[in-house]
């Protein structure tokens, strides 16, 4: 069942400098249960691409869907219902002087469930006491997994994660691939994970979308990409993965 | 780190102590009925321009009023007009700041351009002007004051507002579906309190040396209500004869503009730490 889809996505900024194509007739689908990598270098329509996903830009051109349904054009009001985003800077995701319990219910749209929340802290890996506390007594990735549960708790099915690891350590990196993980074994997890790092893609994703200048160059199962990628910019970033573990 | 606790420790101690003087000032003009020895008010022809002395601790006037008691009363009126006025202005400049600082826009340009051209005037000049217009006493030199006090409070809480608007947990926020009006109140408002407020602390010496200063030329307090500029202003008449009437409402205004900017520059400092 596909979820989430976008339809020849484009989006154009008109700056100081002139137009810039930030991306160009993008289009892609999520199905339940599926988590969807888009690599790429920095500057490549990553971020752009998830921030017309979420909704917190329009595209210039294209249309989105949700369960078949259009949602273009709609904010993250109301795109907010059935996707989260969970911010490369998990700290700055929570008002500092919000404790964790007040900004987890502040995501429930009206809904107060203790239990519910016990629940998913528990799957995320952290404690009732860490409920009281405010993003500043946090560990950068106690918070990562703080927002994945307030993502949760929304009820929301889809996640946009955008860089989620690249803030932290590695050992802290690796916490959180494996609470991934262990979500999306379970059937948890439908994801977008945008990240610059193919090799972490590759751990946790179904699918990947290549994405160089705007443009998508190449999408296909990860074992295909990784395995045998069609396109020269995907094989370059491969190669840098190869020589960075050598 | 270790200076920084050291510097954080030593700020702390020295906003107790300031807190505890400024209290002091703000508990014995409140009490002034309890503490006055005389009644502000009551003229008597015996005891005109008396030195300062066991039964009028700081002296008399030319109609014979206790100074002390004046200076107790006065302080009253100078400290709650202070107040009441930075209150107000506080309110209203913090809400307009917030709210050109969160829509933005032609609502934006509207009110900072307005900002811009009351800031362009002196601000004693423009409250001059006012108060002489309106001639209505102490409210009038208070409406007088507030019409340019407001700026300085809406622009710094609209620049934290666009700051704090560009942070994640607003973001966040929407996609929890929340309102602009939660937003602001519970998000915006709260991580802008502490500067702005500390701004207000450091405008209570200001306004009150503005409101001192209308009333010294006649256009706050109406006499005989006793209030600090008024009191100078009545007083300077005979200051060769009897400079205890100017002297001691002087020093009252002196230590407690003094002691509320201190105030003001040590919490600060706090916050900068």
């Amino acid at each position: 069942m596909v979820l989430l889809e976008g339809k020849n996505l484009n989006k154009c900024f008109n700056d100081k400098i002139g137009y810039t194509n930030a991306l160009q007739d993008v289009s892609f689908t999520l199905s339940k249960g599926e988590v969807l990598g888009i690599v790429g270098e920095s500057g490549s329509g990553k971020s752009t691409l998830l921030r017309v996903i979420s909704g917190m830009i329009p595209p210039s051109s294209g249309s989105l869907y949700f369960k078949g349904e259009e949602y273009t054009g709609k904010k993250p009001r109301q795109t907010g219902e059935f996707l989260q985003v969970i911010f490369q800077n998990a700290k700055s995701s929570f008002d500092p002087r919000m404790t964790m319990e007040k900004a987890i219910l502040e995501n429930g749209r009206g809904k107060k469930d203790k239990d519910e929340i016990l629940r998913l802290l528990e799957l995320v890996g952290l404690e009732e006491r860490q409920l009281s506390r405010r993003a500043g007594e946090l560990s950068g990735g106690q918070c990562q997994r703080m927002s994945i549960a307030r993502a949760f708790y929304s009820n929301a099915e889809i996640l946009l994660c955008d860089e989620i690891t690249s803030a932290l350590d590695v050992s802290t990196q690796a916490r959180v691939v494996e609470l991934l993980q262990r979500l999306k074994s379970d059937g948890k997890l439908s994801a977008v994970f945008i990240s610059h790092d193919i090799a972490l893609v590759s751990m946790i994703c179904d699918r990947i979308m290549v994405m160089k200048d705007g443009r998508c160059v190449e999408q296909g199962s990860t074992d295909e990409v990784i395995g045998n990628p069609k396109d020269e910019y995907t094989r370059l970033l491969i190669d840098s993965v190869k020589r960075q573990a050598i | 780190m270790k200076q920084r606790t050291l510097r954080e420790k030593k700020l702390k101690k020295r906003i107790i102590v300031v807190s505890l003087l400024a209290l002091l000032i703000i508990l014995m003009t409140t009490f002034a009925g309890v503490i006055a020895p005389n009644d502000p008010y009551t003229t008597s022809a015996s005891s005109i321009r008396m030195a300062p002395g066991a039964q009028y601790p700081f002296g008399t006037d030319n109609l014979g009023r206790c100074v002390f008691s004046r200076v107790l009363y006065g302080g009253r009126t100078t400290i709650a007009a202070t107040f009441l006025l930075v209150f107000i202005s506080f309110s209203i400049g913090t809400v307009i700041g917030m709210l050109c600082g969160y829509y933005g826009g032609i609502l934006d340009q509207l009110l900072m351009r307005l900002a811009d051209i009351m800031l362009a005037f002196p601000q004693m000049v423009v409250a001059i002007a006012v108060a002489g217009i309106l001639n209505a006493g102490m409210s009038g030199a208070m409406v007088a004051l507030g019409i340019t006090m407001w700026v300085s409070f809406a622009r710094l809480s609209r620049s934290h507002t666009f700051s704090i608007k560009k942070e994640a947990y607003i973001q966040a926020a929407f996609f929890a579906g929340k309102s602009d009006f939660y937003i602001i109140m519970v998000h915006v408002f709260p991580n802008l309190l502490a500067p702005v407020l500390t701004n207000a602390l450091t405008q209570i010496g200001t306004t009150m040396i503005g409101l001192s200063g209308l009333s010294f030329l006649g256009l706050g307090v109406v006499p005989p209500k006793a209030e600090w500029g008024s009191m100078i202003s009545e007083a300077k008449a005979y200051i060769q004869i009897a400079p205890w009437a100017v002297l001691f409402p002087a020093l009252a205004t002196i230590i407690t503009i003094i002691v509320f900017n201190y105030l003001g520059d040590v919490v600060m400092d706090y916050m900068e730490v």
